[in-house]
């Protein structure tokens, strides 16, 4: 499988700040791939992808050693709208990320900053209100919109500009479950068809484990695990971390003697499923 | 400066005036503008002040206009007072009040028929830098925002005992400071954020973006331009009274 994303021995200093946001973080992902970062607070994960679009270290002032590749390609010698073909960024708080006053206008932005000519930028513009069915609010201006339609806005106008790599920063933080649930969905949706790698920065695994191909842990700017969901939620030191943890995983956690458990059971389903098989 | 605030926002309308090209309507008020600028009788303010009232009401914007003009007419008061103390006379320091009031009729007309996405437009078609055009978006896209900030932070003050109505002027500007420091902030914050998310969406990458939409005159548009020109035109000749 080729490397979509590689990051080698990458140390990141914001200028002005005690120590460095990100320690040595080697990170190898898959093409096609679906990966949870998790961690708390401060702990770098904003970093992490601003250093795999390129906002690190085009736009922040710091210092850096190591080097992230993109498809090849060094992040550190290409511009960041170039890398912005490459790599869509959906920013945590949507209302800050819709610039113009239609939504319509607004997906329109990153192909109008990249000088496409209108017709594909119209037929792109289309393409990207159907894929995230927003026809209905194309026309409207972004304060008549709701949170959740805002952040579907925000992965239309990323994904016209055609990425590979979809990147969401804690996309759901500001949202209802119900919007948050949607949300993921979409995500998921948009990787099966469009056949895009995937990073989500997420505190609540819960929506995610279960479609998730690998679960990075992140601390103090390091990575501390990083693998498939389930072999990284067998780790109980997670628990006290600060991470997220699915509900069911801690409460298998708590059952730790009860040895009815194959594996590890990821979501109520699952762990009804295992008990069900137990009991036969 | 409610009443300025309000005379300038634009609400969405269908009217004939409003789905003008939005170049045309600028003509047009700009025609109202300088017509009203020199009317110098009561026959011209009246002609300027109907022409005015004319537009208005083919929009359907007539009321949003006469409260506008009716809180102007309290400026048009001073100016009548001051020019009549200085010797004018009592037609002409009407004349200049009533004029005042036209001025701002004529300009607000503009702004009530026309989108902020139109202004943008006319912006970029009178070739205004990239940067400053996009500036102007930016302030006008997130004002409604600012503005509610603003309200959940004096809710959340108030709810901590701030009391905001209380106390003389002195005492009422410092109680300010905390709904300002934290306004502040806040637009520091989305402002980083935005310039991240411009950065992320490419601004900036090519000398001279393409544009989904550009401004093109319809026939109608041409049609009512040129009308608007020959008015203009012969009242014009009129006022200045060069018609022989
Ligand atoms: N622009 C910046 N300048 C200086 N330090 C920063 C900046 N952004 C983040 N940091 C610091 O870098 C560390 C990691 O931050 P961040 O990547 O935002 O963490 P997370 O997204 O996991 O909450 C934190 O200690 C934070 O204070
Ligand atoms: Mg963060």
């Amino acid at each position: 499988m080729p490397k979509i994303i590689e990051i080698k021995g990458f140390t990141f200093h914001y200028a002005g700040s005690p120590r460095p946001a990100l320690t040595d973080v080697n990170l190898s992902i898959d093409d096609g791939e679906i990966a949870i970062i998790a961690g708390p607070s401060g702990c770098g994960k904003s970093t992490l992808l601003r250093s795999i679009n390129g906002l690190i270290p085009h736009m922040y002032s710091g210092t850096y050693i190591g080097e992230v590749y993109i498809n090849n390609l060094k992040v550190s010698e290409h511009t960041i709208s170039e890398i912005a073909k490459h790599v869509g960024y959906v920013f945590q708080n949507p209302e800050n990320q819709i610039f113009m006053f239609s939504v319509e206008r607004d997906i329109a932005f990153g192909l109008e900053n990249l000088g496409l000519p209108r017709e594909e930028i119209k037929k792109r513009v289309d393409w990207a209100i159907d894929l995230l069915g927003i026809r209905e609010i194309m026309h409207r201006a972004p304060h008549e919109i709701s949170d959740g339609q805002k952040q579907r806005v925000a992965i239309a106008g990323v994904l016209a500009m055609k990425p590979k790599i979809l990147i969401l920063d804690e996309p759901t933080s500001l949202l209802d479950p119900l919007s948050a649930l949607d949300l993921i969905t979409t995500v998921k949706h948009l990787h099966d068809t469009l056949k895009l790698t995937v990073i989500v920065v997420e505190h609540r695994l819960d929506l995610l484990v279960s479609i998730a191909d690998r679960l990075i842990v992140m601390e103090d700017g390091k990575i501390i695990s990083n693998n498939e969901p389930r072999e990284v939620l067998k780790d109980d030191r997670l628990l006290t971390v600060g991470v997220g943890v699915p509900s069911i995983v801690r409460l298998r956690h708590l059952l730790k003697d009860a040895c009815i458990f194959k594996h590890l059971p990821l979501t109520p389903s699952e762990f009804v499923e295992q008990i069900n098989v137990a009991q036969r | 400066m409610y009443w300025v605030a309000n005379a300038f926002i634009f609400r969405r309308g269908d009217s004939p005036i409003h789905i003008l090209d939005p170049r045309i309507k600028l003509l047009i008020s700009i025609e109202l503008f300088a017509l009203s600028l020199i009317s110098s009788t009561l026959i011209h303010i009246g002609i300027s002040l109907a022409a005015i009232f004319t537009i208005a009401a083919l929009a359907k914007i007539l009321k949003r206009v006469y409260r506008t003009l009716m809180f102007s007419a309290g400026f048009s008061v001073l100016i009548f007072v001051i020019n009549f103390l200085v010797g004018y006379s009592i037609i002409t320091s009407f004349v200049l009040a009533v004029r005042f009031v036209a001025i701002v009729g004529s300009t607000s007309l503009f702004f009530l028929t026309t989108s902020p996405d139109e202004l943008e437009y006319v912006l970029r078609w009178f070739k205004v830098p990239q940067d400053v055009v996009f500036a102007f978006v930016t302030a006008v896209r997130f004002v409604p925002v600012l503005m509610l900030d603003a309200i959940q932070i004096m809710d959340a003050q108030k709810s901590r005992g701030l009391e905001l109505e209380k106390g003389n002027f002195i005492n009422r500007i410092r109680k300010l400071a905390p709904i300002l420091i934290p306004l502040v902030v806040t637009a520091v914050i989305r402002s980083s954020e935005l310039a991240e998310a411009m950065e992320a969406r490419a601004y900036g990458a090519v000398k001279k973006p393409t544009s989904l939409y550009t401004l093109t005159l319809k026939k109608r548009d041409k049609l009512v331009g040129i009308a608007s020109i020959m008015l203009f035109t012969t009242l014009l000749l009129y006022f200045l009274n060069l018609t022989g």
